[in-house]
């Protein structure tokens, strides 16, 4: 557009995101471990017949997964 | 369009407010209540979008060295999230994008400030239909950049396999997979719409609560009055909800599309 002027030259292209899309992005992988795992805990459950207990040990691996995946992507990196 | 106020003023308002009354009359076929064609939610999106319009048009038709107060606004509103959303979360190569959030970011603060306007008094972004376009959109760009910038394949390995040793790695991609390219949309329109909706809920309690109270006995009168009182401190709850969520709906989509162009984790 007319009048535009230069970008400045502020603005650190960091592989992590700043802010609070680094919020959001710790908060979604936690819950989603939960639910992706609790998910197919439910279903060896269903399979399987053992009530509840793949659910249980499904949701504790997505939590460790989440957990996981929150240090790795957002931790300091190496 | 001024169904609300006539259902305020005839003292018809049935008090516990339901989803119902998100669902206005439509106005061309006047009155009708199953014709959703054109409605007063169809007439403030087309507003909202012919106001954005005819406001960047007016105020940069004629650019002037010293900025008049039009051009002002308007480039301030442009600058703000260029270089606080688009340059802060993508980096240099964030101003690109900058048109498309500054249109979103205007689209959505003027469609949910709606829900606060006298005689408009209920946003758009409260029926999911908007926000679920709004977060398509998002999701495609945010793909389509993804794609393009690093080639289908690079980018699907890069978005779905984390840094970490290989043994862990079928624990953590369905994770990925799901945050990535479920929740993330998902998340985008529910967070909008719950936000608008519970405002215009909020508000409609209050007030109609106020009318209810008084038509039940006159004592209830002084809590009449509070309650109307806490609506309008709602407004300004209200007021502030409706700016965080343009931003934070702006600033999510950089920081998704800043996530498709990031090189190796």
């Amino acid at each position: 557009m007319a009048g535009d002027q230069k970008p400045p030259s502020t603005g650190g292209p960091g592989d992590v995101p700043p802010g609070a899309g680094q919020g959001w992005t710790a908060l979604s992988y936690l819950i989603a471990g939960m639910l992706v795992w609790g998910f197919i805990g439910w279903l060896v459950d269903r399979w399987l017949e053992t009530d509840g207990i793949a659910t249980g040990i499904g949701i504790v691996l997505g939590m460790a997964g989440g957990i996981i995946l929150v240090v790795r992507k957002l931790g300091t990196p190496q | 369009m001024f169904g609300q106020a006539n259902v305020l003023a005839q003292g018809a308002a049935n008090f516990p407010p339901s989803v119902e009354d998100f669902y206005l009359p439509s106005i061309l076929p006047w009155g009708a209540h199953n014709s959703y064609w054109f409605t007063k939610i169809t007439f403030m999106v087309w507003l909202a979008v012919g106001i954005l319009i005819l406001f960047f048009l007016l105020s940069y038709r004629n650019p002037q060295l010293v900025p008049t107060k039009k051009q002002w606004f308007a480039e301030s509103i442009y600058g703000f999230v260029r270089n606080n959303i688009a340059v802060d979360m993508i980096g240099h190569q964030g101003v690109r994008f900058a048109p498309y959030f500054t249109t979103l970011f205007c689209f959505v603060l003027l469609t949910n400030f709606f829900a606060i306007v006298p005689f408009f008094q209920i946003s758009p972004n409260s029926h999911i239909a908007f926000p679920a376009f709004l977060a398509l959109i998002s999701y495609v760009l945010f793909n389509y950049v993804g794609i393009r910038h690093h080639g289908f394949v690079k980018y699907f390995k890069n978005s779905l396999i984390p840094p970490a040793p290989w043994y862990i790695l079928p624990l953590l991609i369905p994770i990925e997979a799901f945050s990535t390219f479920l929740v993330r949309p998902f998340s985008l329109a529910v967070r909008l719409f719950a936000n608008m909706f519970a405002g215009h809920m909020l508000l409609l309690v209050f007030t109609l609560g106020g009318f209810a109270m008084l038509n039940a006995t006159g004592l209830l009168a002084p809590v009449s009055v509070l309650s109307w009182l806490m609506t309008v401190a709602l407004t300004f709850l209200e007021f502030l909800v409706i700016c965080l969520q343009a931003y934070v709906f702006t600033v999510l989509t950089a920081s998704y599309v800043q996530g498709a162009l990031a090189e190796e984790h």
